[in-house]
């Protein structure tokens, strides 16, 4: 089956970017469609430690980029207050980091414009108890930590209230040329295979690290540079405000509490391929000795989750930096006219950048868009509040069993660690409508599966409601419960020693003995046999 | 101040054995040393593996035929397996043992005596597993030449049991089946938290399983047998499986559900209880923190209590701590394994760190290395090797998941081993070979 629509701009990449240029061009009256190869925010977006930068992370080496998150980390507080969490920032040093930094980095803090305070070792220990006495100098920063899950779909809601659209699990087969100009593009739906054909005005590409490929499809040539970064998750939050190591940055100098746990990152790998997520075994090492040193015995405690991320990092040509890679790049990020750059009409790629800057650079993206398709109406994104709850919405397991426990969430509590009960799961569902759900789908909505046992006890609960929900064969259901299990393996499997070795077992002990799901499920050979 | 008389005894003075750990291995080590007429004392941190495995035992699930004879073919080639260690005479005795002990303890555990094949029973996804014997409630759904109708029932809402999941795949399995859900009468006040252990409480009572049968009852009309989940009653599963059976007018059989296992709960309480009467000491909650040796045995064991350990002294020791889960064996992320009471040598998976310990998926066939390979080695008379291939310790003796050379996980043997290997250090220790 082939159906054909026509929209005024497609939006290729449902991360941070694309989402909030799909917003910002419903709001200047241009009828957007968003595309995403997967479900929203699974890229690099999703792949995030959930740092709302106050730009003190650049500010000893890259203040463009320092200026823009401090900006922009203003900006999104006020449009979206749900998704953000004042946690409020720590930069701190040991006596072991070079004692000159701190006085480069307080210059460039303040040509950027991030306000600092300079504290006491003691007060520093009193905002949090945990962090070492060894502390040669801290400041505190306007950092917060942000869900990008949750302003991710706020960008996609507002863009459907205003008549844009969005498409998940849509990958983008063909851009369709006519001459010198981009004139829509050929999808496929990947999991029906479905085609469909969108003829546009104008593409603009926000597709991170495939921005590459994307921009490939019209014959153009992009060239991203692909860095690796690794995250673990901590069973607690360690810290509830982020702490940052004040040093020239390196590997594991963050920890960022998000919801019920504690982000430490994070590395930074050259890597060949846009979704190279592997995490190495130096990797958890380091980034758990750097925690341990600013957080002492944190190395110890219970590591849940491991996931890495692809930063799409790029250079201008024209900036003659072809060598540097990593850190040495810079975080700016650049808008490509391909129309000027390449004499190549409506398409536009934006790349680089981070999720504090993500409605910015659509600002900018969508400027260049609106100049090729004569519109000529301002960006009105950063004035006004997307729609959502105004105030700051913490994820807290308290209020939740408060909830539970006096009537106020009804149903039977189905993933009891992150607290998500039947009727949760339920309306979840029903919003996919006819659409194919996985249970993968209903952890990003709710954060089933996602504490310490990993869905352990929740899988399978999850996968008897689906079907019933559903009406799925046994077997669809017991691969859909199979896909859900590999999905978590995967994250666990970098962190396999103490609890959580012992936590997996128990999770193959129920997957295996109890249910026999291996039996059931295709299964690959992956031990030379032996006795 | 008036003086202790007690304050010079040592704690433990008068105990013959002292076993370490409450899984099944640590369990049927200290009944039989009872039995032996040993004064026992159990310490644990906690139950074992029972607790959260489905409760059935498996001894040689592979055995397409005579499993006895399967598992002496097998340890004949493989004299570094657990069953070699014991050989097949302590493996038999052993499960005879255990029989008898739960059989006098209202806990029957049934198999098919008839041709000592393993049972077929379904799990909850209705695939097949084949264990060599269970407790009455899941031998009883013995899958052997029923074609079906097997109605399977539910209770509508509780989060632990889906029955609908399990028919499509026993139809694969060439077993016809139906699945139901019924309102479990209202006695419970709220349903949102539901435990096995609370629904297994309702069971217990004689007018609530009246009541739910009313309710099955009319559903069951041609079954020829009916599948509850294994929340059948705590304190007497014989009378309640009984009890639901007469009134359904079918025979009934439990489907284990997610842990905790009543099975294994159930069974920790009748052996605990048999223990205590017999004078055995049974201290669960509180660890072994370390193992004192001198001149190459133990002396006594350190007990953690609040700020400070306690002291317990004992001519014996069985080391029941466990494998992996139940913390017989740590491990850190560095890669390093180690058996933290008298920190005996590990087996390793070979390989740096923790390279070699896991495959790329969960459920890949014969699971992962870690789980086969990392261990403690022993002699025949289950005491633990030491570096140089010797006994570590003349008056320790190693059983159950501590063992390396097996997967409990994945090789359907590791209440088989268990049993085995506990009823050879108990004759070992009490040297009642001779």
């Amino acid at each position: 089956m082939n159906t054909s629509h026509s929209v005024d701009v497609l939006v290729v990449g449902g991360g941070a970017t694309g989402a909030a240029a799909a917003y910002d061009l419903a709001r200047r009256g241009m009828r957007p469609l968003l595309v995403e190869q997967l479900d929203l925010s699974t890229g690099t977006s999703g792949r995030y430690h959930g740092l709302l930068h106050s730009g003190g992370r650049y500010a000893g080496r890259d203040l463009e980029t320092a200026a823009e998150c401090i900006v922009e980390n203003q900006v999104l507080r006020r449009i979206a207050p749900f998704a953000i969490e004042d946690t409020g920032g720590l930069f701190v040093a040991t006596p072991d980091d070079p004692a000159d930094f701190p006085e480069r980095w307080l210059a460039g803090c303040r040509t950027a414009g991030i306000p600092t305070e300079s504290i006491t070792a003691a007060q520093a220990r009193t905002q949090e108890p945990a962090l070492t006495p060894r502390i040669a100098a801290a400041y505190r920063v306007p950092d917060g930590s942000c869900d990008s899950f949750d302003l991710i779909h706020a960008f996609v809601e507002a863009t459907r209230a205003l008549g844009g659209d969005a498409l998940i699990y849509h990958r983008v087969r063909d851009l369709i040329r006519e001459g010198d100009a981009v004139v829509g593009a050929h999808l496929e739906d990947t999991r029906t295979g479905e085609r469909r054909t969108v003829s546009a005005a104008c593409v603009l590409n926000a597709a991170g690290p495939w921005a590459g490929v994307v921009a490939g499809l019209a014959g153009l040539d992009v060239q991203i540079k692909f860095d690796r970064g690794a995250m673990i998750a901590m069973n607690t939050r360690w810290v509830n405000t982020i702490v940052n190591r004040l040093r020239p940055a390196d590997d594991g100098d963050i920890l960022v509490p998000v919801g019920t746990v504690c982000v430490l990152g994070t590395t930074s790998v050259h890597t060949d391929h846009p979704d190279d997520y592997r995490i190495e075994a130096w990797e958890v090492s380091k980034i758990l000795s750097e925690a341990d040193v600013v957080v002492p015995g944190i190395r110890h405690g219970r590591a849940l989750r491991a996931w890495a991320g692809v930063r799409p990092l790029y250079e201008p040509p024209e900036a003659g930096h072809d060598d540097v890679e990593g850190r040495e790049v810079k975080r700016t990020f650049s808008v490509i006219d391909h129309a000027q750059r390449d004499g190549v009409r409506g398409l536009v790629t934006v790349v680089g950048g981070k999720l504090t800057t993500c409605r910015l650079m659509a600002e900018q993206a969508v400027d260049v868009v609106a100049a090729q398709l004569g519109n000529e109406a301002r960006c009105t994104t950063a004035g006004e509040p997307l729609p959502g709850p105004h105030a700051p919405r913490y994820h807290q397991l308290g209020g939740r069993l408060h909830k539970l426990e006096h009537g106020e969430l009804p149903g039977e509590l189905i993933c009891e660690c992150e607290m998500v009960t039947r009727a949760q799961l339920e309306a979840a569902i029903d919003a996919y409508g006819d659409q194919p759900v996985a249970l993968d789908d209903l952890r990003r909505d709710l954060r089933l599966g996602m504490g310490p046992c990993q869905a352990g006890f929740c899988s399978y609960r999850a996968a008897g409601i689906l079907q019933q929900k559903k009406g799925h064969t046994g077997p669809d259901t017991v691969e859909a419960f199979g896909a859900f299990v590999d999905e978590r393996f995967r994250g666990v499997r970098p962190l396999l020693w103490g609890h959580q070795l012992r936590q997996m077992y128990l999770d193959e002990l129920i997957y295996r003995r109890t249910l026999g799901l291996d039996q059931l499920v295709e299964q690959p050979t992956e031990e030379p046999a032996h006795a | 101040m008036p003086e202790n008389p007690r304050a010079n005894i040592p704690p433990g003075a008068g105990t013959d054995v002292i076993v370490i750990g409450a899984g099944l291995a640590g369990l049927m080590a200290a009944v039989q040393a009872t039995q032996a007429g040993a004064r026992v004392r159990v310490i644990a941190n906690g139950w074992g593996q029972q607790i959260v495995s489905p409760g059935w035992i498996s001894v040689c699930d592979r055995a397409a035929d005579d499993v006895i004879a399967e598992v002496r073919g097998y340890a004949a080639i493989h004299p570094d397996h657990p069953y070699a260690l014991a050989e097949d005479d302590a493996m038999v005795r052993g499960i005879e043992a255990f029989r008898n002990i739960a059989q006098k303890n209202g806990q029957p555990y049934d198999m098919r005596d008839k041709d000592g094949h393993n049972l077929r029973l379904m799990t909850a996804l209705g695939a097949i597993q084949r264990p060599m014997l269970a407790p009455r409630g899941m031998a009883n759904g013995d899958l052997t030449g029923v074609g079906g109708p097997v109605l399977l029932v539910g209770f509508t809402g509780w989060r632990d049991f889906f029955p609908a999941l399990a028919i499509d795949n026993l139809r694969a399995a060439g077993v016809e089946a139906r699945a139901v859900c019924i309102d479990l009468p209202a006695e419970q006040s709220s349903t949102w938290d539901l435990w096995p252990g609370d629904v297994a409480r309702l069971f217990d009572g004689a007018d609530f399983r009246a009541a739910v049968s009313g309710r099955i009852k009319p559903h069951a009309k041609d079954a020829v047998m009916v599948g509850l989940p294994a929340v059948l009653g705590l304190e007497n599963p014989v009378e309640a499986l009984a009890d639901l059976s007469e009134q359904i007018g079918a025979p009934v059989f439990e489907i284990p559900t997610l842990p905790p296992s009543m099975a294994g709960v159930r069974l920790s309480n009748a052996l605990r209880r048999w223990l205590m009467r017999h004078r055995a000491r049974v201290q669960v909650g509180h660890p072994v923190v370390r193992g004192v040796v001198a001149n190459g045995r133990c002396t006594h064991v350190e007990v953690g209590a609040l700020g400070h350990t306690n002291p317990f002294y004992a001519d014996q020791f069985i080391l029941a701590t466990g494998g992996l889960y139940n913390g017989g064996i740590l491990s850190d992320e560095t890669g390093r394994l180690w058996e933290p009471l008298f920190d005996l040598p590990v087996a390793t998976p070979p390989g740096d760190g923790r390279e070699g310990w896991y495959g790329e998926r969960l459920l890949q066939e014969r699971g992962h290395p870690i789980h086969r390979l990392a261990g403690l080695r022993a002699n025949k008379q289950m005491q633990p090797l030491g570096q140089d291939g010797g006994p570590a310790l003349e008056n320790v003796y190693v059983v159950g998941h501590l063992l390396a050379g097996f997967n409990p996980l994945t090789d359907g043997c590791a209440e088989g081993i268990a049993l085995a290997t506990a009823y050879k250090a108990v004759q070992t220790a009490l040297q009642l070979d001779e």
